[in-house]
């Protein structure tokens, strides 16, 4: 396994990234127009072009990030291809199959068009555009599970399962609750052997799975949903939170109550929110908190041993961050939202 | 008189010099060559940091010759 080549072209990969005068830049464009003008200087330039041809505005550079994000990730598999090195960055890009999984069955869920569906995937994992484009030509949700069935996608497993609950309840987050598990479960089984990649994957999963936890933890407790209910929401196999810690928390009763449970972890940031944030129950805060708190996690991971999978995993986080920062400038810019507000809004690795 | 030691700590001086500026290359061109594959405009740079290896195979064989030209 040649770790040597594969980091020397992350660190290259990496150097290609937007930095911190780059964004500001982009920030500081008056308006869409621009915005995708300036973009056209950076790296992002032939997406952007091909982009211009189908759509304008905010769709177009939605659009390009789509396409940039994937064509770096599938150009990242041809380099590892049969290599050690495979098996872990596709475990890291099945979590966008699950993502495309679930926009599917959102928008069956909510009959919007096969086009409108097909505008929000990212072919970035295992499953590739053909397979996508078929998912979305099925009628409904149950053809879609069916479907992945038929092809026997593993996915299908935790959706069949879940289909009579989701039927019986409408209530589509079961499904995708379903998805998350399975896909945790899978990931955390295929990284358990001892090693250092294998730790490094396991400890940035684990990590994963517990802000993802916080973040339901925090919703339930802000809807006053039932414990008990609540439960069935939750992922195991989190690195700070056991199944009776969550327990625990999911038996408080305010989000500050939560904040001043986790003074003792590594979420002690959470407890430092203004007070107002708290108050008016603005969970978006915290998720931008807890989003910020992985993405520089996972950035880290760029500090770890260079002859290994580390240099991959902080570029995927950084690359991730990236592209969600563009997202949040031209999203700001269509709403014209103030300068500073839209500084606060980007994560600076 | 030379004996068979000469001959022998010669070989030995020159080629673990080979070997380890071999070794050394190789690992340098892997990661050279995934540098330069992103980055064309450091082709220079690699080239130069492929070449330091050379210094030890040169040190190697100027041990070697001192062996033998030296030790009588």
């Amino acid at each position: 396994m040649d770790w040597g080549y594969i980091n020397a072209r992350m660190r290259g990969m990496k150097s290609r990234l937007l930095d911190r005068r780059a964004l500001d830049n982009l920030v500081l464009q008056p308006d869409l127009e621009s915005l995708i003008a300036e973009l056209e200087k950076t790296p992002y330039k032939s997406d952007i072009i091909e982009a211009k041809v189908q759509y304008t505005g905010v769709l177009c550079i939605e659009y390009a990030l789509r396409k940039n994000f994937t064509r770096t990730f599938r150009k990242i598999l041809t380099f590892v291809k049969e290599e050690e090195a495979e098996k872990y960055i596709s475990l890291f890009l099945h979590r966008w199959d699950v993502q495309n999984i679930k926009t599917i069955l959102r928008g069956k869920n909510i009959h919007i068009t096969n086009e409108e569906i097909l505008d929000c995937l990212v072919p970035a994992g295992e499953l590739d555009e053909a397979t996508l484009i078929e998912l979305v030509r099925q009628p409904d949700v149950r053809a879609v599970i069916d479907m992945l069935a038929t092809w026997q996608i593993g996915y299908s497993r935790p959706l069949t399962e879940e289909y009579p609950a989701f039927l019986k309840a409408g209530e589509l987050a079961l499904l995708e609750c379903a998805l998350d598990e399975y896909y945790y479960a899978d990931a955390l089984e295929q990284v358990k052997l001892p090693g250092y990649n294998n730790g490094l994957i396991h400890n940035i999963i684990s990590l994963e799975i517990d802000v993802v936890n916080l973040r339901t933890l925090l919703r339930m407790i802000r809807d006053n949903i039932d414990p008990k209910e609540a439960k069935k929401f939750l992922i195991s196999g989190g690195k700070e939170f056991d199944e009776r810690q969550l327990d625990h928390l999911l038996t408080l009763h305010s989000i500050e109550e939560v904040a001043e449970e986790l003074k003792t972890t590594p979420y002690r940031f959470l407890a430092d929110l203004p007070p107002s944030v708290m108050r008016t129950r603005k969970i978006s805060v915290i998720e931008k908190q807890l989003e910020r708190f992985l993405v520089q996690k996972g950035v880290g991971a760029f500090l770890g041993d260079p002859l290994s999978v580390a240099s991959v995993i902080g570029y995927f986080w950084a690359k991730y961050n990236e592209i969600t920062n563009i997202r949040i400038i031209s999203r700001c810019k269509t709403a014209d939202f103030p300068l500073e507000q839209l500084k606060e809004e980007l994560v600076y690795v | 008189m030379v004996g068979w030691e000469v001959p022998i700590g010669a070989a030995i001086a020159f080629s673990a010099g080979a070997i380890a500026t071999g070794w050394a290359q190789s690992r340098i061109g892997s990661a050279g060559a995934g540098a330069i594959a992103e980055r064309p405009e450091t082709a220079g740079t690699i080239i130069i940091l492929e070449a330091i290896p050379e210094t030890l195979v040169i040190l190697g064989f100027v041990v070697a010759s001192m062996i033998i030209l030296m030790v009588k």
